[in-house]
């Protein structure tokens, strides 16, 4: 069968791609760490297994900062997979946040409704912002990627306008809000880790998201649209819809993430930047090939090797940012698709012979009844 | 024959694409210097891969090529041309926005002295020159996005002979063409060969063929079915290397007995972004249980109408109605919903999505219907039974139903096509090109199935540049010319090349009265 | 405030620092430009910017010459661009993947790069010294004449450099043989291809042209705007800059009159953050929001040239 064939090639391909990465990182560590043998350790084995025994804490601390990433992940899946370059889950992230936390700290509701609404009413948030960029794009044709980039410029200046003037707490040093009602904050898995049950939420989120791709009308009219847009419209599909839609659904899943993580994490609103999950998303989202089952997969990687470079800045002097430089490296080869292209041109010359072949046998044991 | 005759020898050549398509098998191909060369052969039978690879667009998989004796590795055009070898492209390799002389000179332009800027003024001379010298006028100053079609055409010839090229590729040259064009050029071949350079001209237009070449290759299937003297060969022997002995033209088909009118159109009218007038005033009706062919040389305006009648385009003025409503302008889902089916032209376009499994190309205008939906979620069960039974019913051959379509051979995919078009139990078909570029089986089938469903009152708008295949099919055809109706026949069995030719090439053009036969209603 | 606010914007250093802004992004939105021309999305201006920015700031540092500082950022730049090109023309990574994955080199990278190369975290202002800025630039007579000289002189070289760049990236397109080549091969690939101008070759070359521009933008942030290179440096330009190029209907003056307009709006933006009632954070975000209402507007006038056109046929 071929297409096994070329299924067991791209797995081929996205192993090698990471090994290249892995390397790049060996190299570098080679070059700046003072005791490369230690660093190695911290990034590879010491996130699970520290003096021998499992990191139970470090594990989790992986898990917990898997929740944000999938969310991101799967956002950029179903705006990718549209071929929507929307790039505006940076703000939907903070703006989810943001107004996840304003309504717990300031609106006091029972416990367990109280975080349903606020992240409810993040999420909300979160899509609906971006039916600027979308609209944009589908009644004036204008680039959705340029208007989400600059969209989360304004969705941040604006959150600090109201963090700084209006809803700070004057009392802490830090730029912060007032600290989020305890009904408000989402009850943690394991009591004295960082892993909350929004971890839960965004494996729910992951199968709930495979099911809308692959199992509605909506989700494969999505598919379609990304694979070839003239097709679904010709098709009788409302490609103008679908494609607001995906990235309403993608500002949600965002949005959603950012409520998730600012009640799951954090006590009050502390971000003071755009807060990186959303370009991570998108190297979650590559890593899975906008596959949504893969995308826990791929989270845990990253999240992985973020805390491993998080561990060698503190063991061993290697500042925890070249997790970006592996990152865009494994970005970067795993997009390529002439990245052994080679060796996939064979496999299809092969197959294509082998098929050939057959046909002739085929025809001429018919002999000529077509 | 001394091989030194011999400028091009291509041999053994095989070429697989990377989707799998095995585009040509075992080729062999030789031209003489000096001569007129006709590379013939259906659409899809492999003559265009075929000159892609002699001008280094395609690299062979297998076999090799002889340029003057010389084998060569043609890896890029570059290397084709600098071989003395040019191409004029069926779809022009120019730049719009750049003028005449900037497409001229592009690769090689002429410098000011300082060697830093572009000589403007030398790379309008040479234009100049070069079009006087061949007796191809063209216009050095103006933008190739305004002038006509015909002198594209000269600037890409004049293009490759001012790159040095000796042996000149002219990919169905005459197909964009008027027929005073076409005299046109074939004058200008005929001056170009005595001047000692070598054409090889791809065509399927056994008159053109006749007229001007001296051998002539036919392709078929991606094999070379052997190389003729044009003088020795006749017309119908050509037809059946081309076509093939052991296909059946001929559908069976009962007479039609047409009903109500089911398409409308009236007067319909369309001018392109080039101020062209591709539609004019055009009106005819489409009943049901008949086929009405639309034949015509490319390009005079049935592409236009057909992607106004599923709004891939807005006319300007003019109705179009089925079963009494309105469809311009509808959504497609609306157009769908009316019962109306179309076969697109582009079927890479519209028709698929390759990456997209057998499957799911064949759902997709039904996926949202009950039938295929429990609640929010797919009845993926029910999808499953009717992709199976489609794909057994229209003979698809594949692994599975999950297989990627795009992987598919063109009759196939085809095939996938047909099976979605044909059994949404469509009022009104429009089938444009139905069995272009695909094999002689899948052709057949393709007609066959055409034929069954308007029996079984579908009512069916054919439009194919395919003579043979209006031809056959159709119960009664319109000859379509410069946008507007050149000819209807009640009865096709009247008609013959000649006279269809004719009409297609404006030689001749039926009065109104004989047009109106077309409206059967109002 | 309104009075206030008439005043200030009819004065001259208003209008001394709406060029002081546009300058990198003028630089970056001209590398758009001649991607864009060669069919090129550059969408990691961003990350390029960082890049160079901080290896201007290092060699300069490394010389002691401002001058070997913007070659090694403009080198940088070239440098970056390409390994952006052979993925995205060569491996046929996404060009806007790949873009994204310069960006996040371009984002953590740098630092990791910087405690690399000088056990710096976070920024370099303890490296600064003055021989490492582009010197301000003074210019005769123009500099005496009032108001226009307080606009358009003493400014840095760099800036000079930004508007001369405008001519002579228009001269590049239109005038030389490579640009045609550029223009052809965004345009029609393969009628570039089939008359032997290797469009690989040719967006290599847009790309690295691209690459240079981003890195006088980079060098211009670090070595003269901000005096010193930090992680937060280049906030969002690069993005600006294509923004600015859309607007500008991709062609140079174009590009560069959107990226005036970005820079009007944010001198306006830092003028108003120091009078009472404006909230600082509100008026940094005007540049953005102005530049999401200029693309609509754009947009919105190309479709309605487009509805002309078919409405004159009638």
């Amino acid at each position: 069968m071929e297409n096994k064939h070329y299924n067991m090639f791209e797995i081929f391909r996205g192993f090698i791609a990471i090994a290249i990465a892995i390397f790049v990182a060996f190299i570098l560590i080679l070059i700046c760490a003072d005791d490369p043998g230690k660093a190695l350790e911290c990034l590879l084995i010491k996130p699970i297994i520290s003096n021998g025994a499992l990191n139970t804490k470090s594990i989790f601390t992986i898990l917990a900062r898997m929740t944000p990433i999938i969310f991101t992940g799967l956002a950029v899946c179903v705006m990718f997979s549209a071929n929507q370059f929307n790039l505006g889950g940076e703000g939907a992230v903070m703006l989810g946040g943001f107004v996840a936390a304003l309504l717990g700290i300031y609106i006091p509701m029972a416990s367990g409704v109280h975080i349903l609404v606020a992240v409810l009413a993040g999420t909300i948030m979160g899509g609906l912002i971006m039916i600027i960029p979308a609209v944009i794009k589908v009644k004036l044709k204008a680039s959705e990627m340029v208007c989400s980039l600059m969209m989360n410029y304004v969705i941040m200046y604006i959150i600090l306008h109201f963090l700084n003037n209006v809803f700070a707490d004057r009392s802490k040093g830090a730029t912060q809000t007032y600290p989020f009602l305890n009904t408000a904050i989402i009850p943690k898995i394991i009591p004295t880790s960082e892993l909350s049950w929004g971890f839960a939420i965004a494996i729910l989120a992951t199968v709930i998201v495979a099911y809308f791709m692959y199992r509605t009308r909506w989700g494969y009219s999505i598919r379609m649209i990304g694979i070839n847009e003239s097709f679904s419209k010709y098709s009788g599909m409302k490609v103008g819809s679908i494609i607001v839609l995906s990235q309403v659904i993608g500002g949600m899943l965002s949005g959603m993430g950012g409520a998730i993580e600012i009640l799951g994490r954090e006590n009050a609103f502390k971000w003071l930047d755009l807060p990186g999950y959303g370009w991570t998303g998108i190297t979650v989202a590559i890593l899975a090939k906008n596959n949504p089952i893969m995308i826990p997969f791929a989270a845990l990687f990253i999240s992985y090797l973020n805390r491993g470079c998080e561990l060698m800045s503190i063991y061993a002097g290697v500042p925890a940012e070249m997790i970006d430089i592996i990152q865009a490296v494994i970005f970067l080869f795993f997009a390529a698709e002439h990245f052994l292209s080679g060796t996939r041109q064979k496999i299809v010359v092969k197959d294509a012979k082998e098929e050939l072949h057959k046909k002739e046998l085929a025809t001429s044991g018919e002999g000529g009844n077509a | 024959m001394s091989d030194n005759n011999l400028v091009v020898q291509m041999k053994g050549i095989a070429k697989v694409y990377p989707n799998g398509v095995a585009a040509n098998q075992g080729v062999d191909f030789n031209v003489m210097r000096g001569e007129i060369h006709a590379l013939m052969g259906e659409n899809g039978a492999g003559k265009s891969t075929l000159m892609k690879m002699l001008f280094g667009l395609e690299q062979p998989t297998e076999g090799e090529i002889i340029i003057n004796g010389e084998k060569v590795s043609l890896s890029s055009p570059t290397v084709a041309i600098s071989k003395g070898i040019g191409m004029v492209h069926q779809h022009f390799m120019l730049v719009p926005s750049l003028t005449v002389a900037e497409n001229m000179v592009l690769g090689m332009e002429p410098k000011q002295g300082n060697k830093l800027f572009i000589n403007y003024k030398k790379a309008v001379e040479i234009t100049e020159e070069y079009s006087k010298k061949y007796n191809l006028f063209v216009d050095p100053h103006a933008k190739v996005r305004d002038i006509p079609v015909g002198m594209k055409q000269k600037v890409e010839i004049l293009k490759a002979l001012v790159r040095g090229a000796k042996i000149l590729i002219l990919d169905e040259p005459t197909a964009v063409l008027t027929t005073q064009e076409t005299e046109e050029l074939f004058k200008e071949l005929i001056h170009l060969k005595e001047q000692g350079y070598t054409l090889i001209f791809i065509s399927h237009k056994l008159n053109e063929i006749k007229q001007i070449t001296d051998r002539l290759t036919i392709m078929r299937g991606g094999k070379s079915m052997g190389v003729h003297e044009t003088a020795n060969i006749s017309k119908e022997e050509i037809s059946r290397l081309m076509v093939g002995r052991d296909v059946v033209l001929t559908v069976e088909k009962e007479k039609a007995e047409p009903t109500d009118v089911v398409l409308s159109v009236r007067n319909l009218e369309y001018t392109n972004e080039w101020n062209k007038k591709m539609l004019d005033k055009m009106s005819f009706d489409v009943r049901k249980g008949e086929i009405l062919g639309i034949a015509g040389v490319e390009g005079n305006g049935q592409r236009e109408l057909v992607e106004m009648l599923f709004n891939l385009n807005v006319p300007d003025n003019g109705l179009a109605k089925v079963n009494g409503k309105n469809i311009l302008g509808r959504p497609q889902r609306e157009i769908r919903d009316m019962g109306v089916s179309l076969i697109p032209e582009d079927r890479m376009t519209f028709g698929i999505a390759g990456a997209g499994t057998i499957e799911e190309n064949l759902m997709s205008d039904r996926a949202s219907e009950k039938k295929y939906n429990n609640g929010l979620l797919f009845n993926l069960k029910a999808m499953h039974e009717d992709s199976d039974e489609l794909i057994k019913d229209y003979k698809v051959l594949c692994k599975s139903r999950r297989q990627p379509v795009g992987m598919l051979s063109g009759g196939n995919i085809q095939k996938v096509v047909v099976a979605r078009e044909f059994s949404s139990e469509p009022v009104l078909i429009i089938a444009d090109q139905p069995t272009r570029g695909i094999d002689v089986g899948a052709t057949e089938f393709i007609r066959k199935k055409l034929v069954e469903l308007s029996r079984e009152g579908a009512a069916v708008l054919l439009v194919s540049a395919d003579l043979n295949e209006v031809m056959e099919l159709s119960d009664s055809l319109i000859i379509m010319y410069n946008g507007k109706i050149a000819a209807y026949f009640e009865d096709t069995s009247v008609l013959n090349d000649t006279i269809m030719g004719e009409y297609m090439l404006g030689l001749k053009q039926q009065d109104a009265e004989e047009i109106r036969g077309v409206l059967h209603g109002e | 405030m309104f009075h206030q606010l008439v005043d200030m914007v009819f004065s001259a250093s208003f209008g001394y620092s709406i060029i002081r802004i546009t300058s990198p992004i003028l630089f970056a939105a001209l590398a758009a430009v001649v991607a864009e021309k060669g069919g090129v999305v550059n969408i990691g201006l961003e990350g390029i910017m960082m890049i160079s920015a901080l290896f201007g700031v290092l060699f300069s540092y490394w010389t002691n010459s401002w001058l070997i500082g913007v070659v090694g950022a403009v080198v940088i730049g070239v440098l970056v661009a390409m390994i952006m090109a052979v993925f995205a023309l060569k491996l046929k990574t996404d060009i806007i993947l790949a873009g994204i994955a310069i960006n996040l080199l371009g984002g953590g990278g740098t630092v990791f790069l910087l405690y690399l190369f000088t056990g710096l975290k976070g920024n370099t202002a303890s490296l600064t010294t003055p021989n490492m800025l582009t010197p301000k630039v003074n210019i005769p007579l123009l500099k005496d004449i009032p108001v226009i000289g307080q606009i358009f002189s003493g400014h840095s070289v760099l800036t000079y450099v930004a508007f001369l760049l405008v001519i002579l990236v228009w001269v590049l397109l239109y005038k030389t043989a490579m640009g045609l080549r550029i223009r052809a091969v965004g345009e029609n690939p393969n009628a570039a291809d089939s008359v032997g101008v290797s469009v690989l070759k040719t967006q290599y070359i847009a790309l690295a042209i691209s690459g240079a521009l981003a890195g006088l933008g980079g060098a211009y942030m670090s070595m003269y705007y901000s005096q010193s290179w930090n992680i937060g440096i280049v906030a969002g330009r690069g993005f600006i800059a294509l923004a600015a190029q859309a607007m500008g209907q991709g062609e140079p003056v174009g590009a560069m009159l959107s990226s005036l307009l970005f820079g009007f709006a944010s001198a306006l933006g830092n003028k108003m953050e120091g009078m009472q009632g404006f909230s600082s954070y509100l008026v940094a975000s005007i540049p953005y929001a102005v530049t999401i209402i200029g693309l609509v507007i754009y947009a919105m006038s190309t479709i309605k040239k487009v509805k002309r056109f078919k409405d004159s046929d009638k």
